[in-house]
């Protein structure tokens, strides 16, 4: 009888974890993957610039071309994809619990997250900062004018911390309203509730030029936060984190190579360059090493294409510069590791 | 049940075995909760996942605009929990309070023999009954409060009170130079008093006070309506006045009906609190469960510690309520 109650009640435990994988140390996210057909990645909605929809409801922005990086390396697909729409403040849970397969949309890579979450972190593919915008009538031009303003910020992000420090490393009295979005929150900003509105400069930019009047609103020159945003997956899968780190890589590299949407098939039958036909698959078995076709990277440069590609894509149009983001070899910090 | 003694010898046998089953039931459920905690606990060491409350001690680094404790960003996550909590006890509170007040007023209203109190009663209970409360939360929030004019064109309610989409501020009182109370000063960006509430927490209160008092008129109305025609009239025949006789002879024993169902309505007001993480009002669910969860990386405790509070003063308040009902219970009945 009791072990009647004791298998019950194991059995009804694992029914309650069953959102959580029997356990990290044999979890294959390939696998599951490739069985489904179909690649999970958690975008964050309404962030111009990063993740809109168009009118015909197909998905794009630079997050959206994340996903589609890593689905055309895996799947060869690069639209074989099922969007899971998260917030910033479910996107670490739900990836935790195996809800999505990855995460590439705008989180900061920063030590606690790292090391407490039981998630990875698959290299940096965009320098942000985090900026403030104000009204213009409001005659603040820097930061430090802002002491006893109030400012709007979207809840558990590192904006929210950043803050935090940069007032109190400055004795500055702020006040601060918390929402649950970017969204809500510049809404909020928009309406009045607050007289500075914080988070990244990219997602920003995008938000104000994609306002009504942009020209009422200024946005900041200070920077007060380094915020390298890298693709997230959980932690304890090895290989699913390389596939994800090479798709990232496989889009700078290809900028390196000078190879783009419209040049790489030609590129793939033309290259003497032993780099570049191991790149793109000519030799090598460089994608079974991975676990994946030998096309791999060529189906990510042909479909969604390199790095630059991507950027001017989504957020030249915002009128943002690479800056940072430009290839080492122009002054930035994107460089690609070696295929060989 | 209690009273009444059991005086077959069947009827003890029975009571035996319900007493083992229910020991049985007890322990199966401690098992069952044992079970849960530790496959939780090693399924997430087992995804790297670090678990245990000592981040509670850790430092917030995080700024609530609200808090009735000192706090700042180097205060320990407890304390910023604790924040959270007063938070969201003082909305329950203020919403209480406020629902009953509008509750009473329109339950009598409703039977008012006046014809414009009595319509305007029901049609307070039907459009704030009948509209979901979030909706009328963002309603207040989004439209009612943002209608408010900006720090420029404040409304001064009074000299000292001062009202725009900033909040509602009152005055400073100061006790350095004797008692001295001063009105709300501006500053660069916005109004500085003693004391002020925010949007958020004005566009809750009312949201949730309207929309529960109309919950509670009803069950006011019901309550006034279950007192015997008779004690009406012999209060009147005595000569009494009407209000005498309401706040005398029926208020008394409404209120008898009344408790069980009001108990219902405020623990159902309590826990609607937690829909202020909606529009920004630092009260638990926002800090805790939103900002603490993602800083901390804890979901599992952080939840643990947001389901206990619930429960746990959603007991007190049936418990308090409970006790008011039996004391008001007539006896011998």
């Amino acid at each position: 009888m009791v072990e009647a109650v004791l298998r019950l009640g194991r059995g009804m435990a694992l029914c309650a974890l069953a959102v959580l994988p029997a356990g990290g140390a044999f979890a294959d996210t390939l696998s599951d993957v490739l069985e489904r057909g179909m690649l999970r990645c958690a975008v964050i909605e309404a962030s111009p610039g990063f993740s809109s929809i168009d009118a015909n409801g197909r998905r794009y922005g630079f997050d959206i071309d994340n996903c589609r990086t890593v689905a055309a390396a895996v799947l060869g697909d690069a639209d074989a994809i099922e969007y899971v729409p998260i917030n910033p403040n479910t996107a670490f849970t739900t990836l935790q619990s195996g809800g999505v397969d990855v995460f590439p949309g705008g989180a900061t890579w920063t030590f606690l997250r790292d090391t407490s979450m039981g998630l990875d972190y698959t290299g940096t593919y965009l320098y942000a900062g985090q900026g403030f915008v104000v009204r213009r009538a409001s005659g603040v031009s820097s930061v430090t004018d802002l002491e006893g303003a109030t400012i709007c910020v979207a809840q558990g992000t590192t904006n929210e911390q950043n803050l935090a420090d940069f007032f109190r490393a400055r004795r500055m009295k702020y006040s601060i309203v918390t929402f649950a979005d970017v969204e809500r929150g510049l809404n909020a900003y928009l309406a009045d509730r607050c007289d500075a509105f914080t988070t990244e400069v990219f997602s920003l930019a995008g938000r104000i030029v994609a306002l009504r009047n942009p020209g009422e609103h200024r946005i900041l020159g200070d920077v007060i936060s380094k915020e390298p945003f890298s693709g997230l997956v959980r932690q304890g899968d090895p290989r699913w984190r390389d596939i994800v780190f090479w798709a990232f890589n496989s889009r700078v590299a290809a900028e390196e190579f000078g190879l783009t949407m419209s040049t790489v098939e030609e590129m793939r039958a033309t290259t003497e360059d032993a780099e570049i036909r191991r790149f793109l698959g000519v030799e090598g078995g460089f994608g079974r090493q991975l676990g994946l076709r030998e096309d791999w990277a060529y189906q990510i440069v042909a479909q969604v294409g390199n790095y630059g590609e991507v950027f001017a894509r989504h957020f030249e149009p915002l009128g943002l510069e690479r800056g940072l983001n430009a290839l080492w070899r122009d002054g930035g910090l994107m460089i690609a590791m070696p295929y060989r | 049940m209690g009273r009444r003694r059991s005086g077959f010898p069947g009827e003890l046998v029975r009571k035996n075995s319900a007493f083992w089953l229910q020991c049985l039931l007890g322990l199966a459920l401690v098992a069952l909760v044992v079970l849960v905690f530790r496959t939780t606990q090693s399924n997430l060491e087992l995804l790297g996942v670090q678990s245990g409350f000592d981040f509670l001690w850790k430092k917030a680094g995080f700024s609530i605009s609200q808090h009735l404790i000192p706090y700042t960003e180097d205060s320990p996550i407890w304390v910023a929990l604790a924040v959270a909590i007063l938070n969201t006890l003082l909305l329950a509170v203020f919403c209480i309070f406020l629902a009953s007040l509008l509750g009473l007023f329109v339950g009598i209203g409703r039977l008012s023999s006046n014809w414009l109190v009595s319509r305007l009663s029901l049609a307070y209970l039907e459009v704030f009954r009948n509209i979901p409360v979030l909706l009328q939360i963002f309603f207040w929030y989004y439209v009612a409060l943002r209608a408010l004019p900006s720090l420029e064109s404040s409304i001064f309610i009074s000299d000292y009170l001062v009202l725009n989409n900033r909040g509602l501020y009152f005055p400073f009182i100061e006790f350095a130079n004797g008692f001295s109370i001063n009105p709300p000063v501006m500053g660069r960006f916005a109004y500085e008093g003693g004391f002020y509430l925010m949007p958020e927490f004005l566009a809750l209160w009312i949201g949730l006070s309207l929309y529960n008092g109309s919950y509670i008129s009803e069950i006011v109305r019901s309550g006034f309506q279950s007192v015997a025609r008779g004690q009406w009239e012999a209060g009147t025949a005595l000569g009494l006045k009407p209000a005498t006789v309401l706040r005398r002879v029926a208020f008394p024993q409404a209120l008898r009906a009344v408790l069980p169902p009001l108990t219902t309505v405020y623990m159902n007001m309590f826990k609607a609190t937690s829909l202020a993480a909606a529009i920004a009002y630092p009260e638990i669910v926002s800090v805790f469960v939103g900002t603490v969860n993602n800083l901390a990386g804890r979901p599992v405790e952080v939840m643990a510690v947001s389901l206990v509070f619930y429960a746990g003063v959603s007991f007190l308040v049936a418990w308090l309520m409970g006790r008011w009902n039996k004391r008001v219970t007539l006896r011998g009945q």
